[in-house]
């Protein structure tokens, strides 16, 4: 079976014209449905590049990244839009939310961008936010919710669009230990009982110890990959 | 998109003060726009409204040849008779019967070129305000004979006062120079200072019979009731007279249209600062919006919103702004240029700079609805142009860094 993501002999240069920084540097990646996998590494050592060459954010300087058998790397950047909206869900850091809608109009905007009906975005988004554990803020604008509880929504958001994996760029790195563990127990029971593809980035060791494959980076390139059962 | 505006809406009252300042701003520029083509229509009116009441009435009828020497030999003939078919027309206001001629006016310390306005005083009032004019002396009809009104501008050049003596000399008829003594009776002053220093009036009845020696006339001065008349019945009167020449106060004064539309101009450039104003207020506001959001901008397109949809958005942004701030504006203008139509705006301080161009020194605010919408599309044009640089500037933006920001 074709994974997932398929990523190969990534290589991403910044500054090229001056001194050349190699941010990442012959990355292989496969990863299957169904996986929950941590990026670590220390800072600078390529884990954002990473995840935003995956994600269809950022184009690799060499390499490519096939999801799903098709190719993006060759994308324009329009089809590209529309396949990271059909594909590919994300989780930031921060700044996850439109903080002019609600808990519920935000997840229900991805479905809004794919041209969904508006009782079957209600439908999902309130299912969603249950999922989540947070219907009963579903009214409330982000400013109104604690960190947790915004990057709860961000999950919810992210899976709106029935995206094949979902990447989080240290979900956990603004939130308390423990909003991070409340936080790490839904996406495992989203990966669980969903089924939903995980692949975070995190420096903190209580969320790496929760991943079910933790992938090393350092100065841009692989050096373990160790999966856990 | 519904959503994108609803959004777009919402992103415009996230800086209550910033958005606040830029409704202001474009209130503010409709309300000058408006205020300012009020001035210029209310002084280009008062202009034309001076000219008509006082020098030039809506239409004057002369012999084709008169106008260029008012050499008395080109009198109308049947003038009464013409009078009296004019007067029969509903549109008329009155009608008046003149016998002009250009001539000298001597003090015993100077001399000018003038022109002297025989007139019939019982129909010359109905036709022009003279009457009104005069702030020394008495109108019409007096005691003696050979009475003259003089501008108040003119009688002090040649340095007379009301009761003294004045020679006016002229050519008549077979050109020989005449010339006759008249006691200045009375003095007027209008809103234009070169008319007074120019035009001095006497019954016609004591200015023939230095000229043509009979009773003639050689001007018809025609007032309507409304200017609205005029194009029709000038064109019944050159139909029904073909040998005179008829002429509008357009055509009998066509400097007057030219000042008009040269104040016009300079209000082009007026307005033309004003926008340039605003689209600089707005470029740099939405601009900075653009840049505080970037983090949020890249959110949006990594979630899938195409560049489209985000150059709509900011767009939206921009024109919510204008249209709140439009109707301020709008009402704004409407109530100043009412309230200055109905109280007028006194300009004393610079009365006699005014008149010596000959316009009113109280101007009444006026603007019609084309104003309206030339200033209102003039506006969203600006506003329009001016959201493309900051909408551009966000479309511009790469995902992945803005992210990182
Ligand atoms: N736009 C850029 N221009 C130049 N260099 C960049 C740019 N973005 C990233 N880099 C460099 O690329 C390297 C990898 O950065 P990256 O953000 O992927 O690391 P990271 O593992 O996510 O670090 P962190 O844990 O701090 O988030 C770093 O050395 C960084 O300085
Ligand atoms: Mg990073």
């Amino acid at each position: 079976m074709e994974p997932i993501i398929d990523a190969h002999n990534l290589v991403k240069v910044y500054n090229e014209k001056g001194i050349p920084v190699y941010a990442v540097n012959g990355v292989h990646l496969h990863i299957e449905k169904g996986e929950f996998v941590a990026l670590v590494g220390p800072s600078g050592s390529g884990k954002t590049t990473v995840l935003n060459m995956i994600g269809g954010l950022d184009k690799p300087g060499k390499g490519y990244v096939r999801i799903a058998g098709v190719n993006i790397s060759e994308m324009s950047a329009d089809k590209l839009i529309q396949f990271r909206l059909r594909n590919i869900g994300f989780v930031f850091q921060s700044y996850n939310l439109i903080p002019v809608l609600t808990a519920k109009e935000n997840i229900e905007f991805v479905m809004l961008l794919q041209k969904q009906k508006a009782e079957e975005r209600e439908k999902r988004a309130l299912e969603l936010l249950a999922q989540v554990g947070i219907s009963d803020k579903a009214d409330m604008r982000p400013s109104e919710l604690s960190g947790g509880q915004q990057q709860r929504v961000a999950v919810a958001r992210a899976l709106a669009s029935k995206p094949r994996f979902v990447l989080a760029d240290e979900p956990t790195a603004n939130l308390d230990s423990v909003s991070a563990s409340n936080l790490l127990d839904i996406m495992e029971k989203l990966n669980r009982e969903e089924e939903v593809t995980f692949i975070f980035s995190t420096h903190d060791q209580r969320v790496i110890d929760r991943a079910h494959r933790v992938i090393t980076l350092q100065d841009g390139k692989v050096v373990s990959d160790t999966k856990r059962t | 998109m519904a959503t994108l505006l609803k959004i777009a809406w919402r992103n415009i009252w996230r800086h209550k003060v910033r958005s606040r300042l830029i409704v202001f701003s474009v209130a503010f520029g409709i309300w000058a726009g408006l205020f300012m083509q009020g001035y210029v229509n209310g002084m280009a009116e008062g202009r034309i409204r001076i000219a008509i009441q006082n020098e030039l009435s809506h239409l004057q009828i002369h012999h084709p040849a008169f106008k260029k020497d008012m050499e008395p030999v080109f009198v109308i003939h049947d003038a009464s008779g013409i009078r009296t078919f004019i007067e029969k027309s509903p549109a008329i206001k009155a009608v008046t019967l003149r016998h002009v001629a250009k001539g000298m006016v001597a003090s015993p310390v100077a001399t000018a070129g003038i022109k002297i306005n025989g007139i019939i005083p019982g129909q010359e009032v109905n036709v022009t305000a003279i009457r009104d004019k005069i702030i020394d002396g008495d109108f019409f009809p007096g005691k003696s004979r050979n009475e003259m009104l003089m501008g108040e501008k003119l009688s002090r050049k040649l340095k007379v006062k009301t009761g003294d003596k004045v020679v006016i000399t002229l050519v008549d008829r077979e050109n020989n120079i005449t010339s006759g003594a008249f006691r200045v009776k009375g003095l007027y002053r209008t809103s234009n200072a070169p008319y007074d220093e120019s035009n001095v009036f006497v019954d016609e009845s004591t200015l023939y019979p230095l000229t043509t020696g009979t009773p003639e006339y050689n001007e018809i001065a025609i007032l309507l009731k409304d200017n609205k008349d005029l194009a029709g019945f000038a064109s019944t009167l050159k139909k029904q007279y073909p040998g005179l020449l008829v002429e509008s106060w357009r055509e009998l004064a066509p400097e007057l249209d030219l000042t008009i539309s040269t104040v016009r101009q300079s209000m082009v450039i007026f307005m033309g600062i004003i926008m340039l104003a605003l689209a600089f207020g707005i470029i740099n506001t939405m601009l900075m919006a653009v840049l505080e959001r970037t983090r949020e901008l890249g959110m949006l397109m990594a979630l899938g919103m195409t560049k489209g949809r985000i150059f709509l958005m900011i767009f939206y942004e921009t024109i919510l702004l204008v249209f709140t701030g439009t109707p301020f504006g709008v009402l704004a203008g409407a109530m100043t240029v009412y309230y200055f139509n109905v109280h007028g705006i006194g300009l004393s301080r610079w009365k006699d700079v005014y008149e010596s161009f000959g316009y009113s020194d109280v101007v009444r605010t006026s603007v019609n609805k084309e104003d309206y919408w030339v200033i209102i599309i003039l506006v969203v044009i600006t506003a329009l142009v001016s959201s493309l640089f900051p909408a551009r500037k966000a479309v511009r933006l790469n995902p992945a860094e803005a992210i990182r920001k």
